[in-house]
């Protein structure tokens, strides 16, 4: 009689223990498959907000008068422009610092008063990250102007603002910011260096680090290390209380992945175990008859490793299919911001395919081999 | 062949054992089921084994079937030595030369009839191994009954699906543990009827029971007292002798 047969009238009698073990190997596919997908979403959820707080790293000429730079609001020095270039093509810790942005600011006479003339570079991204730049991009020759110097100057959007010798349109008036940024006016960082008469010039590199690194690392003082040996020319000013709230954002959601995917793969796998020994167990009397009837070892292994493949393939694909529905339709009620961006990997099928079958396999054979080497007698008699 | 190079060619039983014992260590005290049994059986004796409950008849046939390992001494069955066997080689032995059939009957409850019988047959070929089963079923009076599972039968019929399962390899050797311990009279005579049919086709058997009816089917008594065997505690006549026949 064919081994498959035997599973699957066995599978048929014993409906309930069958679909017990089914299922708790379904659930734990499932379980996995929305938690991979979810936390996937997490993660990209959690550097979204994270990054909307704003640039933390500001990167500076290195012999700035670091008085006057906090009196000023700004270094008094320049560097050349390509530093931004040296920053971002930096292979090691940098590759984790991406959108940068270079700054040239100076404070400019603006009918009778001061302005913070702020020129913004295109976001440039690390070479490997394919992602969106951020921020807003200023089209040559427009401004937009900081709510103060909009009231002083009773300037709206559509107005015309000299610079210099340069007429520049005004794009956006801003609301009321609350900072020093409603005496700003910004411009594209070419405009800026033109009417400054500082082509090539910045004097500062705003940046976010990704807080790629791992909690106990200090960043600052792993980029302070790496910056000395890749820009000798400058230095960095972390603002703490931006970096603080992302770190600690970013260290609750790791050490909750952390706590939770070892406890549910426990918590599963002890499962699928406790089914697959029980199930041999309630069959000992049986593995004692096929030996007494002259059955080998490998035709009941075969007996019992069938079963558990069976199981942990119907219930892999099962579990992969409840899993996807339920990341799919619970995932973007959770994660609103990247709601769109929860997709599903079809390499975890293929996992879910190779560990699931294997897994519970491995959870009946030992059992299963325990009670083969025993004695017919000795198992025949167990119940 | 190993099966081969260790049969006498003077050893002609069935079965011989030498110094039995078998002794389950407990925590309370080790208990000593078998404390030393020799016993000579001849091809195509019909042998019952009496004694009181929990003196080793179980233990003592389990042994004789390649089933339990002794703690000491030797098992031969055809001239091969049982436990100087690999376990692959005593299963084989199993399937080819020994019929079992248990009090409990020990049919798997997810065949039919007819497949529990299938299960145990060696016969490559499935349709040569399934007509043998319909015959069997057929002489043990359960032709109709092949596509039953073991819980529609009643007992008497689960029991005689048992002894087609047993036979079915044509085995020399049954050895059967109260196979009527839950059958009633009529049902336990059906049974015996079809062990003693095997016997007079030229078969051993070994069956362990209290009842008095086995002791019309067989060749010889065997008592068991307290792991050992002893005489007839009823009769003057020593029990390693056939009684009659
Ligand atoms: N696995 C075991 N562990 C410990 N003791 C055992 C074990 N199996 C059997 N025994 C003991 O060995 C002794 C012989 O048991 P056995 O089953 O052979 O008796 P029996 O003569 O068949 O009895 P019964 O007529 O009640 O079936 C008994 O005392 C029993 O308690
Ligand atoms: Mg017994």
């Amino acid at each position: 009689m064919g081994t498959l047969s035997l599973i699957l009238k066995e599978a048929c009698h014993r409906k309930v223990n069958f679909a017990m073990s089914l299922m708790a190997v379904m659930v734990t596919v499932a379980l996995f498959i929305t938690y991979l997908t979810t936390a996937e979403a997490s993660k990209r959820e959690t550097t979204r907000v994270t990054r909307d707080i704003g640039f933390n790293l500001r990167i500076i000429p290195r012999e700035t008068d670091m008085d006057r730079f906090w009196t000023d609001g700004f270094s008094e020095l320049t560097m050349p422009e390509e530093t931004i270039r040296k920053f971002a093509d930096y292979e090691g810790v940098f590759m984790s610092y991406n959108h940068l942005v270079a700054v040239l600011q100076q404070r400019f006479a603006l009918l009778g008063r001061d302005v913070i003339l702020t020129g913004l570079s295109p976001t440039i991204t690390a070479a490997k990250q394919k992602k969106q730049a951020m921020g807003f991009e200023i089209e040559e020759g427009t401004v937009h102007i900081g709510f103060q110097v909009a009231e002083r100057l009773k300037l709206r959007k559509g107005d015309s603002l000299q610079l210099g010798d340069r007429a520049f349109s005004i794009v956006r008036a801003m609301v009321e910011s609350g900072t020093e940024e409603d005496i700003r006016v910004y411009a594209r960082l070419s405009d800026v260096q033109q009417v400054l008469g500082m082509e090539g010039r910045i004097n500062e590199i705003k940046a976010i680090d990704c807080l790629c690194l791992t909690a106990d690392q200090d960043p600052l003082k792993v980029l302070r290390a790496e910056l000395d040996k890749a820009l000798p020319e400058a230095r960095v000013i972390q603002m703490r209380t931006i970096a603080d709230a992302r770190a600690k954002q970013r260290q609750t959601a790791e050490r909750y992945f952390a706590f939770m995917s070892p406890l549910l793969l426990v918590v599963c796998a002890g499962w699928v175990c406790v089914l697959a020994v029980l199930n041999v167990r309630d069959r000992r009397s049986e593995i004692g008859l096929l030996r007494a009837l002259g059955h080998g070892s490998a035709r009941i292994a075969g007996l019992f490793l069938g079963r558990a493949l069976l199981i942990g393939i119907v219930a892999a694909v099962a579990g992969y299919g409840i899993g996807a529905v339920l990341a799919l339709n619970v995932g973007p009620e959770i994660f609103k911001v990247t709601a769109k961006a929860i997709q599903l990997e079809g390499g975890l099928l293929g996992w879910a395919l190779l560990v699931a079958p294997a897994f519970s396999a491995m959870a009946t054979f030992i059992p299963a081999m325990l009670a083969v080497t025993l004695d017919p007698a000795t198992t025949l008699r167990a119940d | 062949m190993a099966e081969t190079s260790n049969k006498s060619p003077i050893d002609s039983d069935m079965i011989r054992c030498v110094g039995l014992t078998k002794t389950y260590p407990r925590a309370s005290g080790n208990v000593r089921s078998l404390r030393g049994v020799d016993l000579a059986v001849r091809p195509g004796e019909f042998i019952t084994i009496r004694g009181p409950s929990g003196c080793g008849k179980t233990t003592l046939l389990l042994m004789l079937g390649g089933m339990l390992h002794p703690t000491s001494g030797q098992v031969r069955v055809s001239g091969q030595e049982v436990y100087a066997l690999d376990a692959r080689r005593r299963a084989q032995l199993r399937a080819a030369s020994i019929g079992f059939v248990f009090q409990m009957f020990h049919l798997l409850p997810y065949l039919s009839v007819l497949e529990n019988v299938i299960l145990a047959s060696t016969e490559p070929d499935a349709t040569v191994s399934r007509d043998r089963s319909r015959t069997l079923l057929k002489q043990l009076g359960l032709s109709g009954r092949e596509d039953h599972k073991p819980s529609e039968l009643s007992a008497g019929e689960r029991q005689r699906t048992a002894i087609a399962r047993a036979l079915v390899n044509r085995p020399k050797l049954v050895l059967a543990d109260e196979p009527t311990g839950n059958l009633d009279p009529e049902n336990a005579g059906e049974v015996f009827r079809y062990l003693s049919e095997f016997h007079h086709s030229g078969g051993t058997v070994l069956v362990v029971s209290h009842g008095s009816m086995a002791e019309s089917f067989s060749d010889r008594v065997i008592h068991m007292r307290e792991g050992n065997i002893v005489p007839d505690p009823g009769s003057d006549t020593p029990n390693t002798e056939a009684q009659g026949g």
